[in-house]
C-alpha cells in the first residue's frame, strides 16, 4: 500500500544483480497494531524482489527469545539478519552476536541502546523524531497564511507528557517554525503539557477557552490531544472551519476527525516504509555496499487532500 | 452546612465542643484559593486584568465566566465520582489503590460493547468484536461495567476482610492485575467510535451531572442509613463494631464492592466523554480521588469524613487545575506548585484538628 515511499537509494540496488538471499527477522511482538503494518511492509517488498526470502520469527516481548532467535539464524546461516528489539538496552549481545559471525544485523524502528558502538556491517532505520513536529507546524502555519491570518495568529499548544523526548522535540520543532519569518506572525498564547492524553487535553482546552481569549490554531503533540482539544471546542459552539488544528500520529480516530473536517494537519509515520527500508539495508550490507549507520524514513504529511490515501 | 458534623459518626459526639464543622475550614480555603488566582490576576502584568471568576470581557449575561465555573467542576467531576467511592472506603479504615486501573480496564472492556457499525459511513476501524457487538443498547455496555466493577470490588473486599491482609497491599495487587486487564484486553489497542446513545452518557455537563448526583445520595445513604453508620463504626473501633454485632467482614466487601462500582461508573462515563478507551486511562487517578479526600477532610485512619467534605476536595483540585492555566503558570512548574499545595492542606487540617483536640 505504502510501498512506493522506498528510499531514493533503492532505485541504485535493484538495478544490481541479484543473488539468492536469505533474511532473518525477528519482531519483538507480532500483536502490536503498528508492528503488524511495517511487518506487512516487509513482505509486500520482499515480494517485489527477487530471490530474497524471509524468515520471520515472533520474539513476543521476551529479550532471552529473541537473542535465542538471533543465535538460531547465525547457527543456520542466513545472509543477514533484521531485528526489532524487544528491549534496546538489550542489544550489545545481539550486536556481538552477529559481529562475531560476520552476519550484517540491521536494527528497525526501535533505536538500539548501542548505537555509539554499532560494530562494522551494522545500521539502524527508522524515522527522525525531529522531522514529525516541523512538517505538522509548518503545514499549520501554511493554513493559516492561506486563511488570510499572516498579519497576525495565536495559537495554543498542548504537548505531551514533559518526561517524553517525543514531547519535548515535537514542542521545540513548533516554537522553531513559528521562529522563522515565514511564520512569526503566530504568537503562542500558551503551552501546557495535557500527557497525552485526550481527556487532559479535553479539559485543558477547556479552561483555555474560559480565558476568553481568541485562538486560531491548536497544535498537538500527538493526535489524542489534538482530538481531546477538538472535542472541547465543539462542546464550546466553536466552529471548526475557523480554527486549525494539527496533531501527530495520523491515528484512525484522527484520519475519521479530518474526513469530518474538524482535524487539519497530522503526520503520518511511514511504517511500511520502514519495514521494506531495513530490507533494502540488509540486502546492501550483505553486497558489502556503504551503508549509513543510520538510515531515516521521511514521515508523510497527511492533510484533507490526501487523507484518503492513509484510511 | 452545620448539620454535616453529625457525619463524623454516631459513637462519641459531643456537640458543644465542637465550635466549627469541618467542612467550613475547606470552603474557607477554597474561597482564599480562589481569592490569591483573583490576585495574581489583576495584578500579574500580562493578564490585561482579566478576572478569574467574573465575567470581565462581557461574554456572559450573568456576572459570573460561567465558562470557568463549568470547567472548574467539570474536570474534576469524573475523578470524582471515584472519590466518593474512595472516601467510603477510608472511612470504613481501609484504602483503595486499584480505582484508576480499574478505571482504564473497564474503559477498554465497556467501550468493546458500545461500538457503533458505520464510521463517517466507512466500517469501524477500530471494532473489537464481531457483528454482533455492534449497535448494542446502551443499558448493556452499563450493565457489563458496573457488573466487571463489583466483581473487582468483591474480590478486594474478600481479599481484605477474609485473608486480612493490608488493602494497601490487596488493592495494589488488583492496581497491577487491573491495568494487565486493560493492556491485554485488546493489546494495548484503543477502542474507539461509540453508538450515540452511548456517547451521551459523558457529554456536555453530564458528568457534573452525575458527579453531584451521586453525592447527594451517598450523602444520604452515609449520613441516615444503617451501611452508613456501621462504615463510620468500623473505621473508628473495628473491635468495638466486631462485639457490637455488626458483620464486619460482609459490610467491608460491601464498601469494597460499592467504591468498585463508582470507579466503574466513572470509567463509563469518561470513555464516554472522550469518545474512547485507551489502556493508559486512569493513570494516578487513585492517587488524586484519594487526595480530593484527604484535602476534604476525611482521615486516613479512618471513621472520620463526609461526602461534602470529599465534594469540596474535588473542587479544591478543579479551581487549582483552572487557576493554573488561567495565570499560565509554567507547564515545567505545574506538579511542583501542585504538590505544595496538597501537601500544604493537609498540614493545615491536621494543625487544626490538633488544636480543636487539645481544646476539648
Amino acid at each position: 500500500m505504502k510501498k512506493t515511499l522506498i528510499v531514493a537509494a533503492v532505485a541504485t540496488l535493484l538495478s544490481g544483480p541479484t543473488l539468492a538471499e536469505t533474511l532473518g527477522v525477528s519482531i519483538a511482538n507480532f500483536d502490536d497494531n503498528g508492528l503488524t503494518i511495517m511487518r506487512t511492509g516487509m513482505t509486500d517488498h520482499v515480494g517485489t524482489l527477487d530471490g530474497v526470502e524471509l524468515q520471520m520469527e515472533d520474539a513476543q516481548e521476551d529479550v532471552a527469545k529473541q537473542l535465542d532467535q538471533i543465535n538460531n539464524f547465525i547457527a543456520s546461516g542466513v545472509d543477514a539478519i533484521i531485528v526489532n528489539a524487544v528491549d534496546t538496552d538489550a542489544t550489545e549481545a545481539m550486536s556481538q552476536a552477529a559481529a562475531s559471525a560476520g552476519i550484517p544485523l540491521v536494527y528497525v524502528n526501535r533505536q538500539p541502546g548501542n548505537m555509539a558502538t554499532l560494530p562494522e556491517g551494522q545500521a539502524f532505520v527508522a524515522s527522525n523524531e525531529i522531522e514529525s513536529g516541523t512538517l505538522a507546524a509548518f503545514r499549520m502555519c501554511q493554513d493559516l497564511r492561506a486563511q488570510g491570518k499572516s498579519g497576525g495568529a495565536s495559537a495554543y499548544m498542548l504537548m505531551g507528557r514533559l518526561s517524553n523526548q517525543a514531547a519535548v522535540q515535537r514542542s521545540k520543532d513548533f516554537h522553531d517554525v513559528i521562529g522563522m519569518d515565514m511564520c512569526n506572525f503566530i504568537t503562542l498564547i500558551d503551552e501546557q503539557s495535557a500527557n497525552w492524553s485526550r481527556d487532559e487535553a479535553q479539559n485543558m482546552m477547556t479552561n483555555w477557552i474560559a480565558s476568553g481569549e481568541p485562538f486560531d490554531a491548536v497544535f498537538g503533540n500527538n493526535d489524542e490531544m489534538a482530538i481531546g482539544a477538538i472535542q472541547a471546542m465543539k462542546a464550546s459552539g466553536i466552529s471548526m472551519d475557523d480554527v486549525v488544528v494539527g496533531g501527530v500520529d495520523a491515528t484512525p480516530d484522527a484520519l475519521v476527525a479530518m474526513q469530518a473536517g474538524e482535524m487539519d494537519v497530522t503526520v503520518f509515520q511511514d511504517l511500511a516504509g520502514q519495514g521494506a527500508g531495513s530490507i533494502d539495508t540488509a540486502i546492501k550490507l550483505v553486497k558489502g555496499e556503504d551503508v549509513d549507520k543510520t538510515v531515516f524514513i521521511p514521515f508523510k504529511l497527511v492533510t484533507p487532500e490526501t487523507v484518503e490515501d492513509f484510511l | 452546612m452545620a448539620r454535616s458534623t453529625e457525619s463524623t459518626g454516631g459513637l462519641v459526639f459531643d456537640r458543644s465542643k465542637r465550635t466549627w464543622p469541618n467542612e467550613l475550614n475547606i470552603l474557607i480555603a477554597l474561597i482564599v484559593i480562589i481569592a490569591i488566582f483573583e490576585i495574581l490576576g489583576q495584578t500579574l502584568p500580562y493578564m490585561n486584568e482579566q478576572s478569574f471568576l467574573f465575567d470581565s470581557r462581557d461574554r456572559f449575561d450573568s456576572i459570573f465566566n460561567e465558562a470557568r465555573l463549568r470547567i472548574i467542576i467539570l474536570q474534576v467531576a469524573i475523578i470524582g465520582i471515584i472519590a466518593l467511592g474512595v472516601t467510603q472506603v477510608i472511612i470504613s479504615g481501609g484504602i483503595d489503590l486499584s480505582s484508576g486501573p480499574l478505571v482504564g480496564a473497564t474503559a477498554m472492556i465497556v467501550m468493546s460493547f458500545a461500538q457503533t457499525e458505520l464510521v463517517n459511513g466507512g466500517p469501524n476501524p477500530k471494532a473489537v468484536f464481531g457483528q454482533w457487538a455492534f449497535d448494542l443498547p446502551v443499558l448493556l455496555p452499563i450493565i457489563v461495567g458496573l457488573a466487571f466493577g463489583a466483581l473487582i470490588g468483591a474480590i478486594n473486599g474478600s481479599l481484605i476482610a477474609f485473608t486480612r491482609i493490608p488493602p494497601f497491599i490487596a488493592t495494589l495487587g488488583m492496581f497491577l492485575i487491573c491495568r494487565g486487564i486493560a493492556q491485554a484486553w485488546t493489546r494495548g489497542k484503543p477502542v474507539s467510535f461509540p453508538t450515540e446513545g452511548y456517547a451521551g452518557l459523558g457529554s456536555g455537563m453530564m458528568p457534573v451531572f452525575w458527579f453531584l448526583g451521586l453525592a447527594v445520595l451517598f450523602h444520604f445513604i452515609l449520613k441516615y442509613t444503617v451501611y452508613g453508620k456501621h462504615t463510620y463504626a468500623i473505621g473508628s473501633n473495628e473491635d468495638a463494631a466486631r462485639m457490637s454485632g455488626i458483620n464486619v467482614q460482609k459490610h467491608k466487601i460491601m464498601v469494597y464492592m460499592i467504591a468498585s462500582m463508582l470507579a466503574a461508573f466513572a470509567a463509563i462515563i469518561l470513555s464516554s466523554k472522550n469518545l474512547t478507551a485507551q489502556s493508559g486511562m486512569g493513570i494516578f487517578y487513585e492517587l488524586y480521588a484519594i487526595a480530593m479526600a484527604v484535602i476534604g477532610g476525611v482521615s486516613l485512619t479512618g471513621g472520620r469524613g463526609s461526602i461534602i467534605g470529599t465534594v469540596l476536595g474535588a473542587m479544591v483540585f478543579g479551581v487549582i487545575q483552572s487557576g493554573f492555566t488561567y495565570v499560565k503558570l509554567d507547564a515545567y512548574y505545574q506538579l511542583m506548585a501542585m504538590g505544595f499545595i496538597i501537601i500544604g492542606a493537609v498540614v493545615l487540617d491536621k494543625v487544626r484538628q490538633e488544636r480543636a483536640a487539645s481544646r476539648r
